[in-house]
């Protein structure tokens, strides 16, 4: 029981993170089908800054805000090839996404077997009780359950998100660029700014989703697999939620808890029974996305100019 | 020396392929209202767009006050008191009215906006004016009226001298007119000074000092109004004698071909109907015109009709055959042409060659496929005859895409279309709207002559001209109902403005 | 507002042009890269290796060892005993043009297909099925894995015309699960019956359904077969350029194609002009997802290589390949059939380079590269008709719309 409440509140703070980043990117006007590739490249960076930070015996306390901030950084520039792409170039934003996500798998790919210098993607940041550093430093215990610091992490992320969207400057005129861009920019905002803003943050939040993903729950990661759909499942999160903050963060522990059960579904008498092959609980998620997705969409509302590149010139 | 507070010089700005300001001169003297005039094209907003910071010309120069400034961007144009309500609203549809109106200028307590103070100025701005609004509503909740009070609004709350109003009164009623000319007038008293742009002659004549005219992107000359006369004005602006009424025979409508039952048609975005129980009927030989201000329920009934969208309730008569249930293509094939509001939208396949737009409708037909392949040949010589009957130009014949012809020379395809398809119904919505006077004379002979060869044409349009000018019976519409029937033989403008404003309605 | 920049002002020819120069500049700039990257990934490990390492060396290596046997592909001398790397090449493109028409016949509609690998995955499992249990002929078995693929194209479809869900969520939600779903119908639990136990991968179909597999062809060279008798490609090659053909006679020849191409260029209009958007929408996806799905069988009913259920934990990467395929043909049939075997050229050359310094994986990134500037081709192919139309003096007046 405590083991599925630990699942679900890791996979809601990944999927919360990255959904959240995506709120940032559509509302400005940007559509990020890349999150599950920044997810991979912020994982990526995460997981080598601890392996870097375990041989430079860094104190576990600091490692974990470094690595944190790493990934944060590798997602936000990966994320600027979609801004670069997308907003400059006004290219097709859901192509230009395609194209970051099989580019950061194969990037991953690459560095991860040149880092281990053999044919093996897998890289292996913790196991050993040799080294200081490992994967238990990003949790803690409350009780019998087992939390993990970027439940934190999501938590003040989330209140802020709130906070930017609705009560700041800021916030309002990112969502003049979604949804008006042409009246942002008759009272004088700068919807290329605002927009690059818009995607560098989902880049930021996308890459600490990657990190937290990946790292909190095993010691080993194997980077042929990206990061199995999460990225894609936090858009459908994004989407149930529509674009609200609180309603994405309650989306994402509705679509966790089926994703957590793939992990500990042989721990529950009734289930182990049934004899499911993993595969079943492994589809739940999607499954679950599409039966939401189906019953929600007509209702649904996009931020009206998403999708479509913002020209100064057009008339 | 005249006391200008603005003064654009030898502004030239280009687009490619296209000189929208040629070496073009604007002088504003302050405390004036000045009225920049031109027909569709001529220029006009891109002037202004150059003042307001919109855009940046290629060369020229912008005096304030005498001196020389730079504006390269509207919070350039805000900090030099220059401000500018757009011909299309520039709104955000989900904000509120307040949040529109500060959007850009909010006023900031610590890290969150303070919509107390703002929503304090705002209300005293709004009374002091007499601009009514309510600023919690959403904009696409509110009518075009006070959008447009939103849009001033904003200008006032940025403290702005300079106001600049492009084609204010393309959504306006008649009285509305009025009213907006007033708001013009005590602006003017205040000392503020006001560009105005147009192409109605009758508004400037109302409330004008000064008019300026551009012609192709070409400066002519100003004017004082109150010594011009329209006809001079008009002679300016288009280059020759326009002639402002077109030739009607009388003709005896004959059956019934259209038959409207209470249609009542949902809004997308209001909880309203768009359409009330509507009822009409269009005849053989005659040309009934649907008219009221834009957002009234034409566009709705209109798609309604040809069944682009759904009716919750009504019927429709098709030369007596039950048409309610019919889809699209039934209506088509069963004499329904559509001649629509919007030619990019629907009227074409813009990445399409001029050819196979012209048998968009009919390339299922055994004339131009055979065992489902198209017949390419036979497909071109239709479109070549077409083009021909029609003047429809473009660059490269039939072969031409679609997108780069002249919009004229679109709509006149579209025309052409579904005139050709010998439709009993012709129903053709704002279908000059956004050309030059040569294309729409030519459109206008054309549903003339479908008239006059007994045909029955339902035309729906915004321009009181054009509609006093073409129609045979006019309804006007308003909130989604039919309000009143006229002859515009025995009525004029003022009175279907008052039924158009739903001031008034017929028993 | 159109939801395109305004396209150049020609028609016809000059685009088709432009577009084959645009894209070759996305290949030519994604090799560049490729090379770049291989540069500083030879620099590393022969840095890190102590080796002798001067510039100049390093660019030898990484030209011998790292780019020369991607730009050769199959023909890398060093791996090309009786013609076998040939036929590896010959064998995955063929599937690579199906996924490839696949995307393309979806983007002429306006969807964009990103479940191909998804489809592709379905067609897979019901060409072995119909192979391995039921027995059938290899043209039975094709035609079931382009059913399977219909069929998984065919869901998207229906969301979106249906539900207004956007179909590039469906598909990838589709992609994962079908996977999902494939993997243990073959397994079982190691009682499938199509699963070997022995080797954990489906049966081989030589042994176990010689009659599904494809039939080979051989090519004479110099009065010798150039194939060895192991290593003969299957007719597969020529079935995915027949459909290639077909595909492009029916969008560019028909009435169906004519309505496919409206939808896809503006909806609005199509609805206008009575052409029912929803049928065509789930009708597009659905033959996608037989193109997908074909190819699938293609591949595997060639009898090189089997499923693996316990190892595919990923999806195929020839699905999403597809997409490259497909861009930088710009969605033209014909044109896919030649990027196809592009990518899988350097696919199977990327194999080839010297593994310890260069990870196969860089093809992947030449791809990815490759999609990402095709991506916004469309503006290299405004900026070379804006040569042309310099040149020829043909500069016109703009809308006034």
């Amino acid at each position: 029981m405590w083991l599925l409440l630990k699942y679900t509140l890791l996979y809601a703070a990944v999927l919360t993170l990255v959904a959240l980043g995506g709120m940032f990117s559509e509302r400005s006007g940007v559509i990020n089908i890349a999150l599950e590739g920044i997810m991979v490249v912020g994982g990526l960076m995460g997981v080598v800054t601890i392996n870097l930070l375990n041989a430079w015996g860094v104190p576990a306390f600091l490692g974990v805000i470094i690595a944190v901030l790493s990934s944060a950084l590798a997602g936000l520039l990966y994320s600027s090839l979609l801004a670069f792409s997308a907003i400059n170039l006004k290219a097709d934003q859901t192509i230009g996404g395609t194209a970051l996500n099989l580019l950061a798998t194969a990037l991953a790919m690459v560095i991860a077997k040149r880092i281990n210098g053999s044919d093996s993607p897998k890289i292996v940041y913790s196991t050993n009780s040799n080294k200081v550093f490992n994967s238990a430093n990003f949790s803690f215990r409350v009780g019998p359950l087992t939390l993990n610091w970027f439940l934190l992490v999501t938590v003040l992320v989330l209140i802020a998100a709130w906070f930017i969207l609705y009560r700041s400057r800021f916030g309002m005129r990112l969502m003049a660029c979604g949804e008006h861009p042409q009246a942002a920019d008759s009272v004088g905002i700068n919807v290329y700014k605002m927009r690059w803003a818009g995607v560098l943050m989902s880049g930021a939040l996308g890459g600490i989703g990657g990190m937290a993903y990946i790292v909190p729950a095993v010691g080993e990661w194997n980077f042929e697999m990206g990061v199995a759909g999460m990225g894609f499942l936090a858009l459908a999160v994004m989407i149930f939620g529509q674009w609200k903050p609180l309603n994405i963060a309650a989306a994402a522990l509705f679509f966790a808890v089926f994703r957590a059960m793939a992990n500990i579904y042989d721990s529950f008498g009734f289930l182990a029974r049934l004899g499911w092959p993993k595969e079943i609980y492994n589809m739940m998620p999607f499954v679950a996305s599409m039966v939401v997705l189906a019953f929600t969409s007509k209702s649904s509302r996009a931020p009206k100019a998403e999708g479509i590149p913002y020209d100064k010139g057009s008339r | 020396m005249a006391d200008y507070v603005i003064e654009m010089l030898n502004i030239t700005k280009e687009f490619p392929g296209i000189k929208a300001n040629d070496d073009v001169t604007l002088q504003l003297r302050r405390g004036e209202i000045h009225a920049l005039l031109g027909e569709n094209g001529a220029g006009k907003s891109t002037l202004m767009s150059v003042l307001f910071g919109l855009y940046q010309p290629e060369s020229g120069i912008i005096k304030k006050d005498g001196q020389v400034v730079k504006i390269n961007n509207p919070n350039d144009a805000t900090a030099l008191h220059i401000g500018m309500v757009h011909q299309h609203f520039k709104l955000v549809e989900c904000f509120t009215v307040l949040d529109n109106i500060i959007l850009g200028a909010e006023p900031t307590k610590g890290l969150t906006v303070d919509r107390k103070a703002a929503r304090k100025r705002v209300v005293a701005l709004s009374e002091r004016y007499g601009l009514k609004v309510d600023p919690d509503a959403k904009i696409e909740d509110i009518s075009v009226g006070m959008q447009q009070r939103v849009e001033i609004l904003k200008m006032l709350y940025r403290d702005n001298e300079i106001l600049i109003f492009d084609e204010p009164t393309a959504v306006l009623t008649p009285q509305e007119i009025d009213e907006l000319m007033e708001i013009m007038r005590s602006f003017k008293k205040e000392g503020k000074s006001i560009l105005f742009i147009t192409h109605k002659l009758a508004e400037i004549k109302a409330v004008a000092d000064r008019c300026s005219v551009l012609r192709k992107g070409k400066y002519m000359g100003t004017v004082e109004v109150a010594d011009t006369s329209v006809e001079e004005m008009s002679r300016l602006m288009v280059g020759r004698d326009v002639q402002l009424v077109s030739h009607k025979e009388e003709q005896t409508p004959g059956k019934v071909i259209l038959r409207v039952e209470n249609m009542t048609v949902p809004s997308r975005v209001h909880s309203n109907n768009a359409v009330k129980n509507a009822s009409l009927e269009v005849r053989e030989g005659e040309i009934v015109c649907l008219a009221g201000i834009e957002g009234n329920g034409q566009t709705e009934f209109v798609y309604a009709l040809t069944g682009l969208e759904k009716m919750s309730a009504g019927k429709i008569y098709l030369d007596g055959k039950d048409v309610t249930h019919a889809s699209i293509r039934e209506r088509n094939s069963l004499g329904l042409s559509h001649i629509p509001e919007d030619r990019h939208k629907h009227g074409l396949v813009l990445d399409y060659t001029l050819q196979n737009n012209m048998v968009l409708q009919r390339f299922r037909e055994p004339e131009f496929q055979r065992l489902g392949f198209i017949r390419e040949g036979a497909v071109r010589e239709y479109s070549d005859r077409l083009s021909q009957q029609y003047d429809v130009r473009s660059g490269q014949g039939s072969a031409t895409i679609t997108r780069s012809m002249s919009g004229g020379n679109q709509q006149k395809a579209i025309v052409a279309r579904e005139i050709d398809q010998n439709p009993q119904l012709l129903i053709a919505v704002q279908p000059t709207r956004g050309l030059d006077v040569g294309a729409i004379e030519y459109i206008h002979k054309q549903i003339i002559a479908q008239r006059d060869a007994g045909k029955a044409v339902l035309l729906v349009s915004l321009e009181l001209d054009e509609v006093m000018n073409l129609s045979d019976r006019i309804l006007v519409m308003y909130e989604g109902e039919i309000v009143g029937e006229f002859n515009p033989k025995t009525t004029d403008v003022q009175t279907l403005g008052l039924y158009m404003a739903g001031a008034k309605r017929a028993e | 507002m159109a939801k395109k920049n305004k396209s150049p002002r020609l028609s016809g020819a000059p685009t088709g042009l432009a577009s084959l120069l645009a894209s070759l500049v996305c290949v030519l700039a994604g090799l560049a890269f490729g090379f770049v990257v291989l540069l500083i990934l030879g620099g590393i490990t022969m840095s890190q290796s102590g080796e002798e390492f001067t510039f100049g060396h390093l660019l030898a290596t990484t030209w011998e060892q790292g780019f020369k046997p991607i730009v050769q592909g199959g023909f890398y001398s060093k791996a090309n005993m009786m013609g076998m790397a040939v036929r590896m090449e010959i064998l995955q493109a063929a599937p690579l043009i199906m996924t490839g028409l696949s995307v393309a016949f979806a983007y002429k509609t306006g969807l964009f297909n990103i479940g191909a690998a998804g489809q592709y995955t379905v067609g897979a499992f019901l060409a072995l099925y119909c192979a391995i249990v039921l027995k059938m002929p290899w043209w039975v078995c094709l035609i079931a894995s382009g059913l399977g693929g219909a069929v998984w194209g065919a869901i998207p479809g229906i969301f979106k015309a249906y539900l207004n869900v956007n179909e590039v969520i469906t598909a990838i939600m589709f992609n994962w699960i079908g996977l999902y779903a494939v993997n243990p119908l073959i397994y079982q639990g190691g009682n499938g019956p199509m699963f070997n136990l022995k080797t954990t991968k489906t049966f081989t179909l030589k042994e176990s359904a010689p009659q599904a597999l494809l039939p080979t062809f051989n090519v004479n060279v110099g009065g010798k077969g150039y194939f060895g008798k192991l290593f003969m490609p299957t007719i597969g090659i020529f079935i995915a350029i027949g459909i290639a053909v077909l595909i492009w006679v029916v969008i560019n020849k028909t009435t169906f194609g004519y309505q496919l191409k409206a939808c896809g260029f503006n909806k609005n209009a199509a609805r206008y002009a009575g052409i029912n958007e929803k049928t065509n929408i789930v009708l597009s996806m659905t033959i996608a997802g037989a193109l997908a799905g074909i190819g699938a069988g293609l591949f595997y009913l060639s009898g090189s290589k089997e499923w693996e259920p316990l190892v595919s934990t990923i999806l195929p990467a020839v699905g999403f390949n597809g997409i490259s395929v497909a861009l930088l043909a710009s969605s033209n049939p014909i044109g896919c059939v030649f990027s196809a075997i592009f990518i899988s050229h350097i696919t199977v050359g990327g194999g080839f380079m010297t593994a310890k310094l260069f990870p196969s994986e860089v093809s992947d990134i030449i791809s990815g590269v490759v999609i990402y500037l095709c991506a916004f081709s469309m503006l290299f192919r405004g900026k070379i008709l804006k040569l042309f139309n310099r040149k020829s003096g043909t500069q016109r007046k703009g809308d006034k719309a």
